[in-house]
């Protein structure tokens, strides 16, 4: 039996138990590897960086936090929203797999080139938004350049490229449905509406479970799409936790606020999970 | 007899012949095609083989602390931020080069840069001056327009500039990682601060928010709150929009020379009163760890000498930090370029002098400033939290 | 048909259409000289499409993506395999044994899911460091592997306990070894779950770009994907040159995606349906 597990679980323990509890343990300590308790906590979570309270009146950046609170405000609905439109839209149109193939595309990518491409989507010259903007006489301009844009940008843009996995999630989850359910509601007179609100969504429910949380932990997490279009600007606009971890770390070399922002997304990472979590251990016990 | 010097005689031909130097810069595709004939010029006239390999200065600032820590070296003669060759030169990695190297054939200050002390452990090469404001001169034959004398007669022609019905905006903003819009700002604080604002600056011994600096900032924002400037956008697109007439002004290096299709129509003012140019002269160091430290220093003393910088220049594109270069070794755009840094300090870059955390700050509130003018003071707040302090 | 259903048509393919559009702007930047977008790509006035980009960020001088194709590959192909026996052996040990720790492993298993990758990073960079791994292929396929055990081993779990047991029993009463019952019996019949597997954990590791920037700096080393950014770097670069080297990147995890198609989605859909 050990046999089976040890190996893997070695390489584990050594490469990721160790680094994430080194983290924690540098995230109290300070560069001169004196433990200060919480100072440093206070520090991160008191800069401009992390939380810019001017922003509330001046506009972006609103710090990072923020951000990532915003991308979730905006990302998770329209992730939801949309996939399910689209699952039922899609059901029975011809070629509908194929259609969802072409959605799907944007989270096969990689998202260095996701990035790539949000940038080129809003590009002045080069990007179709703004000929679509056009229709609305709106202005041309590289959306992804100016502060009170460029996170918008790039969540509008992150939809585009992860609706598809709440797409094909949903579009599976409606298969599992009993038929025999709807024919029942539509005997009983039930309106389309009824039916879905009362029968579909609560079928879904795992699913919306499953979409939900690795969506918070996408949203959490997004670093690739953000170092590539923007690099967290013009000014910090559309900086991101994970982003400004990466930067106090390697560009300023302060290992110690970095662990703190790192242990702050990690902490967040575990609340989102826990229903997934407690769903999982449930169906396993 | 005879034969046996031919043996020995063989044999250290064999052994010249056998060093290969290796020369490492950041020069790739057109550049490098201009950079490798002074190389074979210098294994024309010496035998001594040269092998050159391209890594850009950003690599190297990873890759070779570890290497040095081991005690190697990827090359002979290595291409590399001033800031850098100071610093390892101090840590003893690099061979000064006293002696080796004639001070007195440098422009004056082209030589502190890689100066500690009385060490020096490095020699200034050709660069690239950052010298105004490009324009196509049929364009301003075809408007009727002239290069300012005066701030006033400048943004005349600004305003004169923006009532052209194609024109976007009259001056193109150029943007890629930070630059060129750091190199803008430059020339603003340079010309309303002083030259030796920017040294000052980089030292930390000016506060950003000085009236000196505030000067110049002030005035380059309200360039940018009359619309004066255009949005940024990727350098080498807006080139071509400039080049077409969508802009007609253009702040950029002296390499633009070399990437428009008739350098002959290019024209280049400063802003008026701008004593100081930002010089991006390339920095070559020879480390402690090669295996030819005689070639290597003959090599280094020989290129950034009259002889090599002068060939370099030839080739169009570079200008010179040795001075005994005739006028006509220029090809006659740069020489406009050579005529205006005549009598002129020539200045480091700001950002890439201090580097760290200050350059990518710099670049991305600069971003901000371009398209928020009215932030100003936050941008000014950030920027000197981000300096080097004294 | 009926009209309600060709409406509905209609706007499913249109929703296709829009999806598709942003591709469709990448490769025409791609195949397009400069000068023919300088008024947005949808301008179809002179079209003389070329290769030139390709070719151009192919052999790229600083940044050559045909280096870090082959360095991508490098990487994946072990960091892919090896997680997939390893962890494939700890998902079978974590459904059919019952042992002390296995509540707190498949715990731990779950947590791991969650963890983003810059909690290790520092910590990493340093321990590589320390065993001479950092900039080294090596270094950063034992990373991956790692970091890719956790999410396969709950996987291959959750699939081996759809597996009656009934015939390993068999096998262990004809008296064979776990250890054979595992390769001989087992692993044959979880074949469509570790194709589901090999294909998420290849696209993943490909993709990814954080643990390369942070253990990979040498311009030789550089993996596909961080030379995208680089190319959008410091010298003359430009929108063609990027797509074209975008469009090369993506190309790879797009088409195993499509071989492997119903084993990709089968694995992501798995997480949520038995």
């Amino acid at each position: 039996m050990a046999f089976f597990v040890v190996p893997a679980f070695a390489l584990v323990g050594i490469f990721v138990v160790y680094p994430v509890a080194r983290t924690v343990v540098l995230s109290f300590l300070d560069s001169d590897g004196k433990f200060v308790g919480l100072q440093n906590y206070i520090k991160v979570l008191s800069s401009r960086e992390i939380v810019n309270l001017e922003g509330l009146s001046r506009g972006f950046p609103l710090g990072a936090l923020v951000h990532n609170l915003l991308w979730i405000a905006i990302h998770l609905p329209l992730t939801l929203a949309l996939g399910l439109v689209l699952a039922v839209l899609l059901r029975n149109v011809r070629g509908g797999a194929v259609i969802k193939s072409i959605i799907f595309l944007g989270m096969v990518m990689p998202m260095i080139v996701g990035g790539v491409m949000i940038n080129f989507m809003f590009d002045r010259n080069l990007g179709i938004f703004n000929a679509f903007m056009e229709i609305f006489a709106i202005p041309a301009r590289s959306w992804t350049a100016y502060p009170d844009t460029a996170l918008l940008a790039l969540i509008f843009g992150s939809v585009w490229l992860w609706v598809g996995f709440s797409t094909v999630l949903y579009s599976a989850g409606l298969e599992t449905i009993p038929k025999d359910l709807y024919e029942a509601a539509q005997l009983d007179g039930a309106s389309a509406l009824k039916i879905f609100t009362k029968i579909t969504i609560p079928m879904l429910r795992p699913i919306t479970i499953v979409v939900v949380t690795m969506s918070l932990l996408w949203e959490l997490k997004v670093f690739d799409i953000v170092y590539v279009a923007t690099m967290g600007g013009p000014g910090g606009a559309s900086n991101v936790l994970a982003l400004q971890m990466y930067l106090h770390a390697f560009r300023a070399m302060d290992f110690n606020r970095s662990a703190v922002v790192a242990v702050l997304l990690t902490m967040s990472t575990l609340l989102v999970s826990l229903p997934l979590l407690r769903t999982l251990r449930d169906d396993q016990s | 007899m005879s034969r046996l010097f031919v043996v020995p005689v063989l044999l250290l031909a064999t052994i010249l012949s056998a060093v290969t130097l290796t020369v490492i810069g950041p020069w790739a595709g057109p550049e490098m095609e201009k950079f490798m004939p002074v190389l074979r010029e210098f294994e024309k006239q010496t035998g001594i083989k040269i092998e050159y390999k391209i890594y850009r200065a950003e690599d190297l600032a990873n890759l070779l602390p570890a290497q040095f820590a081991a005690k190697k070296a990827p090359g002979d003669v290595i291409f590399m931020w001033a800031s850098f060759i100071r610093e390892y030169g101090q840590k003893g990695h690099i061979l000064t080069l006293n002696g080796v190297l004639d001070e007195a054939k440098f422009l004056p200050g082209a030589l502190d840069a890689v100066k500690v002390g009385d060490k020096l452990y490095g020699a200034a090469y050709t660069g690239k001056v950052k010298p105004g404001f490009w324009y196509r001169k049929s364009f301003f034959a075809k408007h009727g327009l002239t290069p300012p004398n005066t701030w006033d007669e400048f943004v005349e022609l600004l305003e004169k500039i923006k009532k052209i019905p194609r024109i976007k905006a009259p001056i193109a903003s150029g943007d890629g990682v930070g630059w060129p819009l750091s190199d803008v700002t430059e020339h603003f604080l340079i010309s309303f601060g002083g030259p030796e604002l920017l040294l000052d600056l980089i030292e930390g011994k000016v506060r950003w928010d000085s009236n000196l600096v505030m000067k110049g900032m002030n005035k380059l924002v309200s360039l940018l709150k009359n619309k004066y400037f255009g949005e940024p956008t990727e350098w080498t697109l807006v080139l071509k929009q400039w080049w077409n007439g969508d802009y007609a002004l253009y702040f950029m290096g002296s390499w633009i020379t070399g990437m428009v299709d008739d350098p002959n129509d290019l024209g280049v003012f400063a802003l008026p009163g701008a004593n100081g140019v930002v010089f991006g002269a390339d920095y070559a160091f020879v480390p402690k760890y090669t295996q030819y430290p005689e070639e290597a220093k003959k090599l280094i003393a020989w290129l950034c000498g009259p002889e090599g910088q002068a060939l370099q220049v030839k080739q169009g594109g570079h200008v010179a930090t040795a001075v005994g270069i005739d006028l006509s070794s220029y090809p006659p755009v740069d020489r406009e370029v050579a005529k205006i840094i005549q009598g002129v300090t020539a200045l480091p870059d700001l950002d890439d002098s201090i580097g760290g955390e200050f350059q990518p700050t710099f670049w991305d509130q600069l971003k901000l400033l371009w398209v928020a003018p009215d932030r100003l003071n936050d941008v000014i707040r950030t920027l000197q939290e981000k300096a080097p302090k004294k | 048909m009926k009209p309600k259903a060709m409406l509905v048509s209609l706007l499913g393919w249109l929703v296709a259409l829009v999806w598709i559009l942003p591709f469709m702007g990448v490769f025409m930047t791609a195949i397009r000289p400069l000068d023919e977008l300088l008024n947005g790509w949808w301008n179809f006035q002179t079209f003389r499409p070329t290769l030139s980009n390709f070719a151009g960020a192919w052999n790229h001088p600083t940044a050559a993506l045909s280096r870090g194709m082959l360095n991508s590959l490098i990487v994946a192909v072990p960091a892919t395999l090896l997680p997939l026996f390893l962890a494939t052996m700890a998902g079978y040990g974590l459904s059919r044994y019952k042992f002390r720790l296995r509540t707190p492993l498949l715990a731990l298993v779950i947590i791991a899911l969650a963890l983003p990758q810059q909690t290790i990073a520092v910590p990493i960079f340093q321990m590589m460091n320390a065993l001479n791994l950092v900039d080294t292929y090596l270094g950063l396929i034992i990373v991956h592997t790692a970091w890719g055990i956790p999410w396969i081993a709950f996987f291959m779990r959750n699939f081996f306990t759809t597996i009656p047991k009934a015939m390993e029993e068999a096998a262990r009463i004809d008296g064979a070894s776990d250890i054979t019952i595992f390769f001989k019996v087992v692993l044959p019949l979880a074949m469509p779950a570790i194709g589901s597997a090999f294909a998420l954990q290849f696209t993943w590791v490909w993709s990814d770009f954080f643990l390369a920037l942070i253990l990979i700096y040498s311009p030789d080393k550089l993996l596909a994907t961080q030379r995208i950014p680089l190319m959008r770097g410091v010298y003359h670069v430009d929108w063609g040159l990027l797509s074209s080297a975008a469009i090369l990147v993506m190309v790879v995890p797009i088409v195993v995606y499509l071989i492997l198609q119903r084993y990709y989605i089968r694995g992501m859909v798995g997480w949520s349906l038995k």
